[in-house]
This record gives structure tokens, sequence and C-alpha cells, in this order.
């Protein structure tokens, strides 16, 4: 009983130390001397601290930008891949391979992506969310097909036998079905989106963004700077991740899976 | 006549359907941009897929070069960060105290946007000289982020796998007096083999990805760097050749780690076991 | 005539017998608590079970008792069945014979020897309910499993495999893999390998729960002339009263909550045994008698 105590606490005190420990040998340079790096292009986690509390009124609105086009493109593009996923349920021979080659264009990095949107949409926001949907298509098609189409075994017949059409099997078995699948594409393209934004902002003419900041603060040499927009940015990741468990728990709370 | 009907009926040929339905629509939609809208962005827009096909060929020897400077990176990196993330799941389950210490980052990593990350390593590393043989900074910047893509990937996936050892296995092995390294050997480290590929599928296509961000964050070479250097200068048709090896290496990636997992599983992972209940 | 009665109800009483008590030659209730052996016979016996309790901690402080206070003497080259509902123990108490676990209370030897011992000598050969075979060697790799591990001479492995595979009639599938396989061949793979040590005793939770009831009896059938030819110890963990009844030389019946032997019944019939006898009276009498013999359920 005790033993299972002290091994959870363990669990969070022993990563929380190492982290510490971190900080602590970063910022008596250990890893300045390691790496043969001047404190100028690695600035000391005091210094960063410092300059992002001192700039939070030009991060913040960057952030809002970032998180807008994120969040957007992973809407739009959650939606259209579980529309995809409808299709492919209800054609179920052709809709499969249209799922696979979908997943080999998967693999088409995203800086391939983010120069041909600013190339067909004249405005950079849409040109990013463009980005950030297609980016998001896919993952959340393949994850949505699964949860439409693993149904426990005969449940589906279990529907035939009360002589069910297609439209209430759908709504009454293979939808709640793919609720806990759902989830688990949101998760993953809550990562993906915000790679995906802060990647095409980049390339894109607009200069706002966390993206632009990281970019633009480090090549202008304010170190501390790009460095406070990448924590910025590392914490909305996590932020995002966080708020769609927490929803997805709720969701999925009686479920057995 | 058999065999003909038979791949038909397969999912191959659906793929196939798909592919040539696709290239169509493609051809399609450029000539609407180009003769029936008059855009005089066509080239820029959607160029036809033969004129881009014909751009890959004419240039060849630039593209192929940038393409295998891109790739080697990409690879070295890959396989660092593969190693390291094999090696970090093996400790990890070894050794509790690490796995307690590195799971929460490991879990972190996935939800920090690593890629947008690649900035910070450009601004950091300089180039090495190793006797008369320099290295250029973006050479050692490519593998290093390619590494550090791979690797979370694959030590989450293989940790899953060593975790996931049934207790039945653990308990026979254990009834034969089996030691640690043995137990390792013999069951644990073949039955995560299909976890581990599962890991390298998800990072090779972000190896690639990585390399060619950091070609087109101001590289000297490789295939990102011809598509911001194209845009650039506005010559659209290499643009697009890039563009279209770009993709092409992405998937490449990917269906390298398939190939691999063949050779390395070729037992079929059964699908239904026959008989019993 | 009171006396008399009087006398019979104490004589139930002090034998600790649930039901009544019916003077049937193929049927010998023994009480759990005594052991009606002889000394000679105990010190014989390959497997000595003591007074073994085992008790799980559990969360907020409670306990969770598995098997309380079982005491058993198996004998070298019996067939002995361990068979009960689910919640009895029985599984516990193969895998404390065997040394995957450790009782709480009381001692179990085997030939004298520590369960540990007798695990790293080599004694054990065990067989679970899922075949529990690594779908990434084929049968024959499969089987070598524990030569390659318990450090046999490599000269020996090819000539033990064949033995095995020609054992459980499986000589022609060496180089399958165990996905092309049905469940009674996959079981009959996992027979092999725990032979394939050449062990004394052979220790079985539930091989056959998992499969159909044709495939079932059809092993039965191999189980026993395996058994008949090679002489091992089997303690064979069941929930199918039948089963039971038709392999063994004693069933010891577990009740559940908490675990503890309730009877342990002698089976008289005759050896080898043949399916015909499942539907003999002295069989189905024995089944009768067994179910009734339950506590607690």
């Amino acid at each position: 009983m005790a033993s299972k105590t002290f091994s959870a606490a363990m669990g969070v005190i022993l990563p929380v130390l190492f982290g510490v420990a971190i900080v602590v040998l970063w910022e008596h340079q250990a890893f300045h001397r390691l790496l043969n790096v001047k404190v100028l292009q690695l600035p000391l986690p005091s210094r960063i601290l410092s300059v992002l509390l001192e700039n939070t009124g030009k991060i913040i609105p960057d952030a809002v930008i970032t998180l807008r086009t994120a969040v957007l493109g992973l809407l739009i593009g959650s939606s259209i891949g579980f529309l995809v996923a409808i299709i492919a349920t209800f054609f179920p021979r052709w809709g499969y391979g249209g799922l696979t080659v979908l997943s080999a264009f998967n693999a088409i990095p995203v800086v391939a992506l983010s120069p041909i949107m600013n190339v067909w949409f004249s405005s950079p926001s849409v040109a990013k969310t463009a980005v950030v949907s297609i980016v998001c298509m896919v993952a959340m098609s393949v994850n949505a097909f699964r949860g439409l189409n693993d149904l426990k075994p005969f449940s589906l017949d279990l529907m035939k036998s009360y002589a069910s059409g297609m439209g209430p099997v759908f709504l009454k078995l293979r939808l709640p079905n793919s609720v806990p699948y759902i989830f688990t594409g949101i998760r993953i393209n809550v990562a993906s989106a915000m790679i995906g934004a802060i990647v095409s902002e980049y390339f894109s003419s607009a200069s706002n963004g966390l993206g632009f900041g990281i970019r633009n603060k480090l090549s202008t040499g304010q170190f501390p700077l790009g460095w406070a927009y990448i924590i910025g940015a590392s914490a909305i990741g996590i932020l995002l991740y966080m708020i769609v468990v927490t929803f997805e728990g709720l969701a999925t709370k009686h479920r057995s899976n | 006549m058999g065999k003909v009907k038979s791949f038909f009926k397969s999912g191959r040929f659906v793929s196939l359907v798909w592919i040539i339905g696709i290239v169509l629509a493609w051809e399609i939609a450029a000539f609407f941009i180009a003769d029936v809208f008059h855009d005089r962005m066509m080239n820029s827009k959607l160029p036809y897929l033969h004129s881009i096909i014909g751009t890959i060929v004419g240039n060849f020897a630039l593209l192929s070069m940038a393409c295998a400077t891109t790739l080697s990176r990409a690879i070295i990196g890959f396989a660092a960060g593969a190693l390291v993330g094999f090696a970090l799941a093996i400790f990890m389950s070894l050794f509790r105290p690490i796995e307690k210490i590195s799971y929460p980052y490991l879990l972190l990593s996935q939800m920090v946007p690593i890629l947008g990350l690649a900035p910070v390593v450009i601004s950091i590393v300089h180039k090495v000289q190793i006797g008369s043989v320099t290295i250029a900074a973006s050479d050692i910047t490519r593998v290093i982020i390619a590494a550090y893509i791979t690797f979370f990937p694959v030590a989450t996936n293989m940790l899953s796998g060593l975790k996931s050892v049934d207790a039945d296995k653990l308990s026979l092995m254990f009834t034969y007096a089996a030691r640690k390294p043995t137990v390792y050997a013999k069951l644990m480290l073949p039955f995560s083999v299909p976890y581990l590929f599962s890991g390298l599928k998800i990072a090779a296509p972000l190896a690639v990805t990585a390399s060619i961000l950091v070609d087109s964050l101001g590289a000297a070479g490789g295939i990102g760097y011809n598509m911001t250097y194209s845009l650039y200068t506005g010559t659209y048709s290499i643009f697009w050749a890039s563009v279209l090896c770009s993709a092409a290496m992405g998937i490449l990636g990917y269906y390298a780690m398939v190939l691999f997992e063949q050779l390395f599983m070729p037992w079929k992972r059964g699908s239904s076991k026959k008989g019993g209940r | 005539m009171g006396i008399v009665a009087v006398f019979f109800r104490g004589m139930s009483e002090m034998q600790n017998i649930k039901g009544t008590f019916r003077n049937n030659s193929a049927v010998r209730l023994v009480p759990a608590k005594e052991n009606l052996m002889t000394d000679e016979m105990r010190a014989q016996s390959e497997i000595r079970i003591e007074h073994v309790s085992m008790t799980y901690p559990e969360e907020g402080g409670r306990s969770l008792t598995a098997i309380t206070d079982v005491s058993l003497d198996i004998q070298k080259g019996e067939f002995i069945s361990l068979l009960g509902p689910s919640g009895c123990g029985k599984t516990t108490l193969l895998r404390l014979i065997g040394d995957l676990l450790q009782p709480t209370t009381g001692s179990i030897t085997v030939s004298g020897d520590s369960p540990k011992a007798a695990r790293m000598n080599k004694k054990y050969g065990i067989v679970f309910q899922n075949s529990v075979l690594y779908d990434w060697r084929n049968v024959r790799k499969n089987i070598r499993l524990p030569l390659e591990v318990m450090k046999i001479p490599k000269e020996e492995w090819e000539n033990r495999v064949d033995a095995m595979l020609d054992l459980v009639g499986l000589s022609n599938f060496g180089k399958h893999f165990p996905h092309q396989l049905s469940g009674g061949m996959q079981q009959r793979v996992s027979i092999a390998r725990a032979l394939a040590i050449n062990p004394e005793i052979l220790l079985m939770d539930e091989p056959f729960s998992a499969l159909d009831e044709f495939t079932r009896e059809k092993l039965h059938e191999d189980l026993l002339r395996i058994w008949q030819r090679t002489n091992k110890t089997v303690v064979f963990v069941t929930h199918n009263i039948a089963e039971s009844v038709y392999l063994s030389d004693r069933v010891c019946v577990l009740s559940p909550h908490p675990g503890r032997l309730s009877a342990v019944v002698d089976i008289d019939l005759p050896r080898p045994r043949v399916k015909e006898m499942r539907d003999s009276p002295e069989f189905l009498a024995l089944v009768s008698k067994i179910r009734n013999s339950f506590e607690g359920v």
C-alpha cells in the first residue's frame, strides 16, 4: 500500500527533479561548454524568462493568431476527414481504397504544402488555415473510418434483426461507436495542427503569428525573445492537448475501451 | 481468366483506379485553369502533371542531386534517432527510475510542435571541422532534427511493445528459470518488433519532412532549398517539380519501412486463427 | 436404535462430509482434513502440500484469501485433477506448486525439494489455457524454446523436437507457423513444448477450456495416450466435471469463498479409459457425486 503511493509520488518527483536539474545546468552554462556555444546564441533560462514576462504584450496577440489558424484548420480538416470516412462507410469497396490513397498523401511534407497554398490563396491567413486543414484531414478520416466500422461482433447483426435501415444503424450504432476514435483523431490532429500552423507561418508573407515570431527573432539575433516565442508555442501545444484529453475523458467516461 | 478476374476484385485494383482518377482530375483541373479561365498565373497555380514530369526529366541531374542531399541527411538522422529511441525504450523497461523520469517528457513531446522548433537548432549549430573535412552546419542541423523527430515515436511505440508482452509468456519464461538477458533476447524484443515498425513508419516521413524544412529555411542545397529558391526567382516549373519530388520522397520513406517490415516479419500477422471455439 | 443414529451422525460430522454417505466402491469420499494414506505412501509422494494458504493484500487494507489450509499428497505418475468453479483457487494452487507464486503459510515440497529448486532442475512442464506460442517462431522452433533457454546441448535439439512432434502427432507440421494451425493443434504444440525438457511433472491450467467439445474429447485421448507412454505426474486444472472424471486417478474438489479443498474423490474406473465409459452408469454416478460435493457455490 505504502509502496504504491511511494511509486506514484516518485513518478512525479523524479521527472520534476530531472527537469530542474537540466534548467540549473543550463543556467550555469554546462551545455554551452558541452556544445561550444556562446551565451548569445543559447540564452540563459533566467534571461528567457525575464524577456518572456516583459513581452507578453507582443507574444499573446501572436499566439492568438496562431491558435486561430490551428483551431480553425483543425475543425475544417477534421470535418472533411469525418465526411470522407462516412462516405467510405456507405460505399465500402471504393471508399476504403480512397482512404489508403489519402494516407499516402499524408506523407507529403507540410513544407511542400505551405508554398502551394500560398500560391493558390492570396490571403495569407486563408493559405495557412488551408495547410492545417489538409494536414488534419487524413488522420481524422482514418480514425473515424475505423470508428464507424470496427464494430463489436454481432452488433450489426443485432440491428439487422430489428429490420433497421442504414440510417438508424448509422445514428444508433456506428456514430456512438466512433466517438472514442474521433477523439483519438482530434488528439493526433492537435499536434499536427500546431506544427502545420507554425511551419506555414515560416513560409507566409504575413508578419504575425508565433512561427513568424520564432523565425524572425532568431534570424535577427534576438535570441532570448525567439526562445520566449518557442516557450509560448510549446505551452499552447500542451494546453490544447490537455483540453482535448479532458473532453475525451468526459465523453468516454463509461465505455469499456 | 480467373487471375484477371481476381485482380479486378482486389484492393489493388481499387487503389489503381483511384490513382488514375486523381491524375485525370489533376490534368482536367490544370486544363480548366489554363485554357478555360485563361489564368495567366496558371504555371504557378496548377500546371499540367505531364509538364511537371517533363520538367523533372529535363532537370534530372539537378533534382536528383538535391533529393540525394536531403534524403541522405534524413536517413542518417532517422537511423540515429531510431537507435537512440530503441535503446531508451529498452532501458526504460529495464529500470523503473529511468522510465519514471522519461515517460512524462515523452508524453510532453507529443504535444510540443517539434518541427516548429527547427529554427532554434539552426541558430545554435555551426559548422564542424574534422581534419580536412568540413561538415556544413546545415548538414548537422538536418541530422539532428531528423534524429530528434524520429526518436520520440520510436521510443514511445517500442516501449508500448515491451510493456504489452502477455503475462503468460513471461510466466513461461519464468518456469524455464530464464535470466533477464535471455528473456529480452528470446521473448521481449522479438515480440516488440511490430511495435517498433509502427514507430518507424510514423517517423520515416517526418524525418524526410524535417530535412526538407531545414533546406527551405536556408541551407545551401537539398530539395527544400530548390523549392524556396525557385519560388523566389519565379521559376514555377522547378518549384512544382521540387514539390512533387518531396512528396515522392515522403511516400518512398514510408513504403521503405513497409518493405523492411515484410523482410523482418515474413510470417504474416495472422488475421484469423482457425478452429478452436 | 437411537444410539446407532447418533453414532452415524457423529461419524458423518467427524468426516466433515455434506450430503449422504453412500457405500459405493467406485466412490470413496475422503475428507479433506484427513488423509487416508499410509505413512509409507506419504513418504513416497512426489508433491506434498501441507496446510498451504495464499492471501493477497488488497487496496484499503483488506486482503483476498485465494486458498486456505489446503493439504494434499500427490503420487508419482498419478493423474490428478483440481476441479472447481471460478474463485476456488485451483489455478492459484497450481501456480503455487509450480513456483509461480509463493504461499503465505504452509509448505510445498517436491520430492523433498522446494518448488523453486524443482523449477531450476527442470522438473516442470507447464501448459496454459492459451497456447502461448511465439508467433514469430514456427512449430519446431517453438518446441525448441525451453531447450534453448535451459541450455540443453545443441546436438540434442533436433532429436528431441522430432520425438515430441511424433508424440503429439504433428510430425508433418514442423515448419508451420502458429497462426496456420487450429486451436487444438496449437495446444498440442504447447504440450509438446512442455514435454521437450522431459519434466517429471506436467502442470496443466485448463488447457482445453478454450476449445470446442469435439476437439476437446479428441485431445483427451491424445493426452491419455501421451501420459501412458511417458509416465509423468500430471496436475490438471479444470472446471469441467466430466473432463476431470474421464482423465484422472483422483479428483480434488475445490470450493470457493474462501478457496478450499472440500473433497478428494478416487476415480476407480478401469484404465485405459475408453470413450464409451462416458456413458456408463459408474461414470455418471461419479459425476453426480462430485457435483453434490461442492460447497457454497
